[in-house]
């Protein structure tokens, strides 16, 4: 009854990696553009502030199916056009990266009060502050939901496949219409996620862990 | 070394300093006094410019804080500029505020380094004597959650130290401490006003205002109700409202 899945098993192995490699490029375009996004809603001028809030209410209101979809479907047409694969990164990275600019954002907000008047009253400011006091501890605040997005980003990877593009659980759905055993080979593929997922959240509790401040 | 002119603070409708002025000479440790929300915190504040003011004028060393003109014409010093004064004025808080992702030795070295552009191994020479001098020696590599409250006020004070500041602010330095643990911090700061470190103290321990202060200030409802040597503000208030403030304290401590 496995055999089915032993057989296509270095197809759906080569899906994994695409997702693999779909999932780390979205992960770290988006942490980048939650970094800028959080630093520009809570410190830039009203125009760029209120150019990231629309952004922020369009990525949380609308499915991410329905992005992908426009760029599939209507960017073409604007004589846009990055790829498909590069396509579905940008994407899953604008999208989540919404998410973790939420996550930033609060981060640096819960650093207490007291630390930013206690780095002003020894003469720092600006940048240098930002650096040496509140980004190294909003970081481990950060750590846990930011492993928490990364999840629910590689679990977003899967839509593209709607879109054609061709990762795991394309993989899968090409090999139960040729073999009609959507039972095993869709076991395979969730597998495969929950790998992926189980590291994270393994990584997102050892982290937890390590930067704690008792040492 | 210390001049506060008329400086009067808003929030919002409600002052909460009134046309306060207050000198602090080089050498000399002021301590200031008051009910809860008499605004000595917020003055204190107000000479770092940890907090704005709307009115009046402070200086350090003759420099002005935080702003330069006067009436229409007054606007703030750009930050680069009230960082570096900032740096000349030492402070510590009721809560410590250590940076809680570095270690001892790290917290205080790391302003000298980054803000003074000390050399490293000159700001850890200093930085390991500051910690002798405060009894932290075989403290260096711990992080301050592993330090009781005593500890890590003494290694704040440390810390505002180790910038060679020209007077330090002690915000209700002792506030949050368990009552055994307040005479270890006092005892630094006894030390410190005999070496003849410029002071102004916000503080609730009146025993070590009177000892400890060369004049203290009395302020109520956020004006300078009082001024004077311990020894005569103490035994003979002159203002109503500091022998009430007296009287309550001392029938507080009875009981």
């Amino acid at each position: 009854m496995l055999n089915v899945l032993l057989a296509n098993l270095p197809l759906l192995l080569k899906g994994a990696v695409v997702t693999l490699y779909l999932s780390a490029a979205s992960a770290a375009l988006a942490a980048v553009i939650g970094v800028a996004v959080a630093l520009l809603q809570l410190y830039g001028d009203p125009v760029t502030r209120a150019a990231t809030h629309v952004y922020l209410y369009v990525m949380r209101g609308v499915p991410l199916l329905v992005l992908l979809f426009a760029m599939y479907y209507m960017l073409p047409y604007t004589g846009i056009d990055v790829g498909a694969t590069a396509g579905g990164i940008i994407v899953i990275a604008l999208y989540f990266g919404a998410f973790m600019a939420e996550v930033f954002r609060a981060a640096i907000l819960s650093v207490p009060r007291g630390q930013w008047d206690a780095a002003r009253a020894l003469g720092m400011y600006g940048r240098l502050l930002m650096l040496i006091v509140v980004v190294p501890q909003a970081l481990r605040i950060a750590g846990p939901p930011f492993v928490n997005t990364c999840i629910m980003l590689v679990k977003g990877t899967s839509l593209v496949s709607i879109v054609g593009l061709w990762e795991v659980t394309m993989a899968g759905r090409q090999i139960v219409e040729r073999t009609l055993a959507p039972f095993q080979v869709f076991g395979g593929v969730a597998a495969v996620y929950f790998v992926i997922c189980y590291c994270l959240s393994r990584y997102g509790r050892w982290l937890e862990k390590r930067v704690s401040y008792v040492h | 070394m210390v001049a506060v002119r008329g400086v009067s603070k808003w929030f919002g409708a409600h002052q909460v300093l009134k046309d306060v002025s207050l000198d602090v000479a080089a050498g000399e440790v002021v301590a200031v006094i008051g009910p809860s929300g008499s605004g000595k915190t917020t003055l204190l504040r107000c000479v770092n410019l940890l907090e704005d003011f709307q009115q009046g004028e402070i200086r350090v060393d003759g420099e002005a804080v935080g702003y330069a003109g006067a009436g229409a014409a007054r606007r703030r010093l750009p930050e680069r500029v009230i960082a570096r004064t900032r740096s000349q004025v030492g402070m510590v808080f009721q809560s410590f505020n250590l940076f809680p992702h570095m270690t001892v030795l790290k917290n205080v070295m790391v302003a000298p380094v980054r803000v003074k552009k000390m050399p490293e191994a000159e700001a850890r020479a200093s930085a390991v004597r500051l910690l002798e001098r405060v009894g932290l020696a075989d403290k260096l590599d711990a992080y301050p959650a592993r330090l009781s409250g005593g500890q890590q006020q003494r290694v704040a004070i440390a810390r505002a130290l180790a910038m060679q500041p020209k007077v330090i602010l002690l915000d209700e330095i002792t506030s949050a401490l368990d009552p055994e643990l307040v005479g270890e911090v006092l005892a630094v700061i006894r030390q410190l006003a005999r070496d003849g470190m410029t002071m102004m103290i916000v503080t609730h321990e009146m025993q070590f205002a009177r000892e400890v202060a060369q004049k203290v200030v009395f302020m109520d409802g956020g004006a300078m109700i009082e001024q004077g040597p311990p020894r005569a503000l103490f035994a003979d208030p002159r203002t109503e409202r500091l022998q009430t403030f007296l009287k309550r304290f001392r029938e507080g401590y009875q009981l």
